[in-house]
């Protein structure tokens, strides 16, 4: 398995997101749907392990593998969400954010080497990703939907129960970042001796970790959905920030040990 | 939007402290933590915690203690942290920034008054909160709880033992034993064991071959994995093949035949067969990094373009070490990257090696690394991660909407 047949695994996956995405939003035919969903997010996961087995590693080591995972972890959320809350359109959502991670991938192939530096070497090393990468998903997901749900074309305020799904995909969302941050931290103290050092990398984790913990709270004294709106959108820039943005930041360059 | 004047006061009370933290700042420079050395560190902290729970109590009595951890402060607080730490994000940290950046400390961050004093306010913000949930305890709120509690635990001790954290760089020399080490202030340090490096062992990844173009210096962003004989790949048009591997070799004097060796300073050699995928040119040759020894070898494909080998990746380096400690025990240990040592309360780590020579480094730089509250911070952590998990768990169902005022404490 290389680079090179993303493509066949990515259009077989699309096709079958884009179906059960459409049977979502034109009938009430949840079992075809979430099928369709499940055999698209299979079929992708099945490039992720011949990836992995041919590297011999986790495909986690570049920002290009990341894309992999978080177009994944989308795909997903965006299931969970649909058999949990039944909420139609959430499929054609996740789609397309899952689409336009791959599109970035598929448009920017990587060359990929066996090579994992030895600090990578380490129990840590996939769990930390695995966890980061679901959580960025989740919080993709509170975020087209908060962006749904302020500026859908009915111009309805969000119902108790909107809010509620809200609340919970940011709650689940803000656990794992809790859980990647904690991982992290022993990690880096098994590799560095320290478990933070304030790398640009983290403060941006801090920073973002900070955000969905201010929703968290803030949500518990106003009722304003434009602040809590506003909070989501800006808390996911912060997440691109610490995601990839620190690449091109002129503060961070040769000063993170998690440019990559 | 018009603000609550709960917020305001918050937030007022926050700016209050961005001006307090300015003027020390500009009055007496860094924030410096070593009066927390210990144990002093220690003693603040109890004093710390004692003053907490006194706040806490009398807020039954003098009700404007309450604004302390109040809903207001905590979103205040939050904010306040959150706008630094992004001000800490896009800030490069440089001692030698000078302007208003490098007045106000936000060029060193976590030295600067107005940083320490925001944490500190939102650290006890965070803390009174923690006992007035343990005192009302509601089986609801276990995940928030246990969250608030471990997360004021990690910082307190990451606040109070911020002093007693000790690095010492210790560069190690084949069979010289040594006892000095460097801070990260160049000052010398006398460590409380020896350390001689007895063996530095490297494994490396499989060579890789690139094409270069000699006229713009730039490398093919493909390669060849050399790691079997006929392995194959395309590499910018070049069809390039291993005929054969030497994992130690090196080229005798006056020829072009690279033999199996097993010195000081042997290096990988493939001998590689190139095709042009579009003429079908063929060129055949051998292909070497080279080692601090012996001169590396390339293969020309015509006038432009030349197949190279970059030195190998490694895999895994480790530094085979003597520890005697102070009552002249001797003993050996192994330190790798991502396993170090432990001496007492010290923790050795595998820093680097010498590049130039490679695996055949005769000299490792350790990192020998002491925090005393370490293990506080590693409770918490863990408590952390199954917080985590509680709260992954009992999310479905929340409810985070404003209570009505008379739930409200």
């Amino acid at each position: 398995m290389s680079w090179q047949q993303l493509w066949i695994f990515a259009i077989a996956a699309i096709i079958c997101w884009v179906a059960g995405a459409a049977v979502a939003l034109r009938s009430r035919r949840v079992g075809v749907a979430s099928a369709l969903s499940v055999a698209g997010s299979l079929i992708f996961f099945s490039y992720i392990v011949g990836m992995w087995i041919a590297l011999e590693r986790p495909p986690m080591r570049t920002m290009g593998e990341t894309r992999l995972w978080y177009s994944f972890f989308l795909s997903v959320a965006g299931i969970a969400v649909y058999l949990r809350w039944r909420y139609r359109w959430i499929l054609s959502f996740s789609t397309m954010m899952s689409v336009v991670f791959i599109c970035i991938n598929l448009f920017k192939p990587e060359i990929h080497s066996k090579s994992l530096m030895p600090a990578l070497q380490s129990p840590w090393f996939v769990p930390h990703v695995i966890v980061y990468m679901f959580a960025y998903a989740m919080m993709g997901a509170v975020t087209l939907f908060a962006i749904y749900l302020w500026w859908r074309s009915s111009r309805k305020e969000p119902s108790a129960e909107e809010m509620g799904v809200c609340d919970n995909l940011v709650r689940i969302g803000w656990s794992f970042l809790t859980l990647g941050m904690v991982m992290g931290a022993l990690w880096a103290k098994q590799a560095w001796g320290d478990y933070w050092t304030w790398d640009p990398k983290e403060t941006w984790a801090a920073a973002t970790w900070l955000g969905y913990l201010l929703y968290l709270h803030l949500r518990q004294q106003t009722k304003d959905y434009n602040v809590l709106f506003a909070l989501l959108i800006f808390d996911f820039i912060m997440l691109q920030m610490c995601w990839y943005g620190i690449n091109y930041l002129p503060s961070a360059q040769g000063a993170s040990v998690h440019v990559y | 939007m018009t603000l609550q004047w709960g917020y305001k006061r918050a937030f007022m009370r926050c700016g209050c402290l961005v001006v307090v933290g300015a003027v020390l700042q500009m009055a007496f420079g860094d924030f410096d933590n070593k009066f927390l050395r210990y144990p002093w560190g220690l003693i603040f902290a109890i004093n710390y915690l004692y003053l907490l729970l006194l706040v806490y109590v009398q807020s039954a009595k003098w009700k404007w203690l309450q604004q302390l951890y109040d809903g207001y402060a905590m979103v205040s607080s939050l904010t306040s942290m959150m706008v630094l730490t992004i001000i800490f994000g896009f800030t490069r940290q440089d001692p030698a920034t000078q302007g208003l950046v490098g007045a106000l400390g936000f060029s060193r961050m976590t030295s600067s008054w107005i940083f320490n004093l925001m944490l500190l306010y939102f650290v006890s913000s965070l803390g009174v909160c923690v006992m007035r949930d343990v005192h009302h305890w509601r089986k609801v709120r276990l995940a928030a709880l246990m969250s608030h509690v471990v997360v004021f635990v990690a910082l307190c001790a990451a606040m109070f033992g911020s002093a007693d954290k000790e690095r010492v760089m210790v560069d190690l020399q084949l069979d010289r034993m040594t006892y000095m080490g460097q801070t990260a202030a160049g000052e010398e340090r006398e460590l409380p064991f020896g350390l001689t490096l007895r063996e530095f062992q490297m494994d490396e990844y499989p060579a890789k071959l690139y094409i270069l173009d000699a006229q713009t210096e730039e490398s093919s962003q493909e390669f060849l994995s050399a790691e079997h004989v006929g392995a194959e790949a395309v590499v910018d048009g070049w069809r390039l093949r291993v005929k054969q591997s030497i994992d130690m070799a090196a080229r005798m004097p006056e020829s072009d035949v690279f033999r199996e060796i097993h010195h000081v300073g042997a290096a990988p050699a493939v001998m590689v067969e190139a095709v042009s995928e579009a003429t079908g040119e063929r060129y055949e040759g051998w292909v070497s990094c080279g080692s601090h020894i012996f001169e590396p070898a390339f293969l020309w494909l015509g006038e432009r373009y030349v197949v190279a080998m970059p030195r190998r990746e490694a895999k895994r380096y480790l530094s085979r070490i003597e520890i005697m400690d102070g009552n002249g025990e001797l003993w050996r240990e192994d330190v790798e990257v991502n396993k170090p040592a432990r001496v007492g309360s010290w923790r050795i780590y595998q820093v680097g090696y010498n590049t130039q020579l490679g695996r055949w480094s005769t000299s490792s730089v350790v990192e020998c690394v002491r925090d005393g509250w370490w293990s506080v911070v590693q409770v918490a952590l863990w408590m952390l991660l199954a917080s985590g998990v509680v709260m992954f768990l009992t999310a479905q169902g929340k409810r985070l909407a404003p209570k009505k005022k008379e739930e409200k404490r």
